[in-house]
């Protein structure tokens, strides 16, 4: 082997002197090149987080992170086996919980929290979990921040559902919290040492933590929902601490996560009667997005709807303005899978093309005009994230 | 939708999308016609689904196991085990048997009959890569645990590592909702 390097190394050094001779007797040619490691570039309004967990090989999943506005690919965080991820209030990290076995497949199973430098992808800290983290599908809530950054909350499940707490700042794990029946985080943007949670009999649950990340009050709301007949995505956004969520039957219900316990808005139809014929349901893995600042609802609706229809991608992207509860656009669904709106800049919707996958950019301010598309972007994402 | 034949090139065959589960995505059949398919794609037809799994159709009865539309598999999201070695009921040669599963009802194409169908994965080898489908009649989000199926059912085993998928009748189903 070292024999061999060193012949390698021989041949480099008489490429290069061979290199220097050329360019010192034609001219205008190539000079010779350091190789070295690229810098990430600053994070623009358009640097999406797309989360595959790479099905065909699950035990090696990746965030792909690409500038949308000029489909350009930046860089790579892996993922490991059914890793769920989330980004840090301020951006400035990206979390991964994560599991790896000791020989790949099999061997000791070892859950943790990979913390990544999003300036740099250049991994910070390293955090052991319970082996119970979620092997789910990357879906938004599998793991999320508290509100100010400060925790980590871990979707766990064994299959019986719980929640692992993790202080970012001490990188440490403090607690577990059971929370049978129950499914998906839900950050509370005004209380940061709280978050709320979906619960299988139609109800949210609220769990409060004190100032060492330990849970204590657990309150649980009035029924809001119908698991049974018209059950909620589980991937929302919030406005505030009002969350929206889109129902398989396509209506949106507003949850106040401010009051403890969540109090609830009537729910309203995205189905004008007119269009009821169509059988128009919202689909997809990440089916629906908010525009904060222009207060715009954003959803990905395929025809036809039926039981067990809710996962199919987007045949028309519908826009709706929030103040008035009416369809103000609609567009091609580019089999969208996931959509997300900007956070900054100029008005965009990005959704995720689950048939290439690609990415697919949508003008906001221009009645959902297709501004651009990058094919080529993993192999089986789920789940998009705007910086 | 008229307006929309200008997006869908004439002739395309709307074709649904066959993730997979703790999947995803995948295989959307987009076929348009004349177009070469680059993706693996497993092509079905929406329309012809529409009036549910299996069904009594001439076409659903012609499925065999190792179709995605057997009817089965009407909550089937993964890799089918009968393309990976196994059989409907029995787990490849090498792999375990999960210890906890996710279940659907589905309805015989061939006695129309509602069954209860357990959906073990099959654990400990690499992902098998085969006929990965995606059907989700019934499925519910993660707060209905039992009929979530966008998880890894391997996750109560010793090697949570996710192979393939198989559907075993275990009895006779309530009627369907929906």
């Amino acid at each position: 082997m070292n024999e061999r390097l060193g012949a390698v190394r021989a041949l480099g050094a008489g490429f290069a002197i061979a290199t220097a001779c050329a360019a010192a007797t034609a001219g205008a040619q190539i000079p010779p090149e350091q190789v070295s490691t690229r810098s990430l570039p600053p994070a623009g309004n358009a640097r999406l987080y797309v989360t595959d967990v790479a099905i065909n090989h699950i035990v090696d999943g990746k965030i792909l992170i690409v500038d949308a506005s000029k489909s350009a690919y930046l860089g790579t965080v892996s993922t490991a086996m059914a890793g769920q991820t989330t980004l840090a209030p301020d951006r400035s990290e990206i979390y991964v919980a994560t599991t790896y076995f000791t020989k790949l497949n099999r061997g000791e199973r070892q859950d943790q929290v990979d913390v990544y430098d999003a300036a740099t992808l250049a991994l910070k800290a390293e955090i052991t979990i319970p082996p119970k983290h979620a092997q789910a599908l990357p879906y938004r809530g599998t793991l999320r921040t508290s509100s100010d950054g400060r925790w980590l909350f871990v979707q766990n499940a064994t299959p019986s559902t719980s929640v692992s707490i993790v202080d970012l700042k001490a990188r440490k794990f403090v607690a577990e919290v059971p929370l049978p029946g129950c499914w998906i985080i839900l950050p509370v943007a005004s209380a940061p040492n709280r978050f709320a949670t979906l619960c299988g009999d139609g109800t949210m649950e609220t769990v409060t933590i004190d100032a060492e990340g330990k849970p204590g009050q657990i309150n649980r709301s009035a029924r809001f929902f119908d698991p049974d007949a018209d059950p909620l995505f589980v991937s929302s956004e919030a406005i505030g601490d009002r969350y929206h969520f889109v129902s398989f039957r396509g209506n949106v219900v507003v949850a106040n996560v401010g009051t403890d316990p969540p109090t609830f808005e009537s729910p309203w139809p995205l189905v004008a009667p007119a269009d009821a014929k169509g059988g128009w349901r919202p689909g997809g893995y990440q089916p629906m997005t908010l525009h904060a600042a222009s207060g715009r609802l954003y959803v990905g609706m395929h025809p036809r709807g039926r039981e067990g229809s809710h996962k199919e991608p987007a045949q028309e992207i519908w826009a709706f303005d929030l103040a008035t509860r009416k369809r103000v656009a609609r567009a091609p669904g580019s089999m969208s899978i996931a959509l997300a709106a900007s956070r900054e800049g100029p008005p965009r919707v990005f959704t995720l093309d689950g048939s290439k996958p690609g990415i697919v950019v949508y003008d906001a301010s221009r009645g959902l005009k297709i501004a651009s598309r990058m094919d080529g972007v993993g192999e089986t994402p789920t789940q998009l994230e705007v910086h | 939708m008229k307006w929309l034949d200008g997006w869908f090139e004439s002739g395309a065959r709307r074709i649904a999308q066959r993730t997979g589960r703790r999947s995803a995505i995948a295989r959307i059949g987009a076929a348009l016609a004349g177009s070469a398919l680059v993706l693996p794609v497993l092509p079905f037809d929406r329309s012809a689904h529409a009036q549910g799994h299996g069904g009594a159709g001439k076409a659903a009865k012609a499925k065999t196991d190792t179709d995605c539309e057997y009817w089965r598999y009407c909550a089937l999201d993964g890799f089918l085990c009968t393309c990976c070695g196994g059989t409907v009921s029995q787990c490849p040669p090498g792999t375990e048997t999960s210890k906890v599963t996710w279940v659907g009802t589905c309805r015989s194409s061939v006695d129309g009959k509602d069954y209860l169908i357990s959906y073990n994965d099959c654990c400990g080898v690499t992902t098998c890569g085969r006929c990965l489908c995606n059907f989700n009649e019934g499925e519910r989000p993660g707060y209905r645990m039992g009929v979530f199926n966008d998880i890894n059912w391997c996750m109560a085993n010793t090697s949570t590592m996710y192979h393939c998928t198989v559907a075993a009748v275990v009895g006779v189903g309530a009627t369907k909702s929906g």
